[in-house]
């Protein structure tokens, strides 16, 4: 296996659902997926092609939402990033998370953290913020605004 | 000066909180504890429980979960203590300060005596600091005799 054939096996699998391919270097490719058909690209790279699944990020782009699913060929070191855009007035994406439990937490992460709803998510509680944090302010969003008004924000210097 | 003052003084056992670090404040402390800079010079000792400490060495930005614990630790600790901030982190929140996670300063959240500045500071400087704290508070029991 080595890496033209790999990028061949993707494109012809997945050629309905891509929107772009991005070839960056020679261990980094983008390629650009539909939102509706992330669960089965996901399927595709892992369950079929045997790539290890990364970890997940999410990206506030201002005008709209960009999920990268990074996943990994070790062997020929390659590293695919699936790129979902999805747009601000309807932040919904089907969950990974029960086609492989390493993308439970950070959907957990990237819905509280940004607000992006994920369906049919196993066990979607908070990860990371404090119990008092109030529900539907999302703060690694680029519109957040400072909510604690007991927030000290000088150095007293 | 009070007997309780004066064991707390003699040998000082230090309590180690991270208040969410990057740990390169506490690879400091630890640092201290080593035979290099041996801080147990002093008398002071690393205590593995905060209920036999007399000093809470802070370290970290109090990101608003590790508050509670903070406030939850500092009630456990024996008084008289002594608290000291290590780090620009648990001074002033350095680069965290407009951070969504870090409200509020340590000194603002339990009262501070000696301040240690720096990213990180060097263990010579915790050691200093440490030192002239004990000092501080020698010369102050003294002087309200």
């Amino acid at each position: 296996m080595d890496r033209d054939l790999v990028l061949k096996e993707i494109r012809q699998k997945l050629k309905d659902d891509i929107l772009d391919v991005f070839d960056k270097s020679a261990k980094r490719v983008y390629i650009g997926i539909k939102p509706e058909s992330i669960r089965k690209a996901a399927q595709c790279l892992f369950k079929d092609m045997g790539a290890r699944f990364n970890i997940a990020s999410g990206v506030d782009v201002r005008d709209r939402m960009e999920i990268l699913y990074h996943f990994t060929f070790e062997d020929i070191n390659l590293l695919v990033s699936l790129r979902v855009t999805l747009p601000k007035d309807k932040l919904e994406i089907e969950s990974l998370a029960p086609l492989f439990e390493g993308a439970n937490w950070i959907e957990r992460e990237m819905n509280e953290l940004l607000g992006i709803t994920f369906k049919g998510h196993p066990d979607m509680r908070r990860l990371l913020l404090p119990e008092e944090w109030p529900q539907g302010v999302y703060p690694l969003r680029c519109d957040y605004k400072e909510w604690d008004k007991d927030a000290v924000r000088d150095r007293g210097v | 000066m009070s007997v309780k003052l004066k064991a707390l003084l003699k040998s000082p056992w230090v309590f180690h909180l991270s208040t969410g670090s990057c740990n390169n404040c506490d690879i400091e402390v630890l640092d201290c504890l080593t035979p290099r800079f041996d801080i147990e010079r002093f008398g002071m000792l690393l205590a593995g429980s905060i209920k036999h400490a007399d000093v809470l060495l802070v370290t970290g930005s109090c990101n608003r979960k590790s508050v509670a614990r903070l406030k939850r630790l500092y009630e456990q600790v024996p008084k008289p203590c002594l608290v000291v901030a290590i780090g620009e982190c648990s001074l002033s929140r350095g680069m965290f300060i407009h951070s969504y996670n870090c409200p509020v300063p340590l000194d603002k959240i339990i009262p501070v005596d000696v301040y240690i500045p720096g990213c990180p500071p060097k263990p010579e400087a915790i050691i200093a600091g440490v030192v002239k704290l004990i000092e501080r508070v020698q010369e102050k029991a003294a002087a309200k005799k």
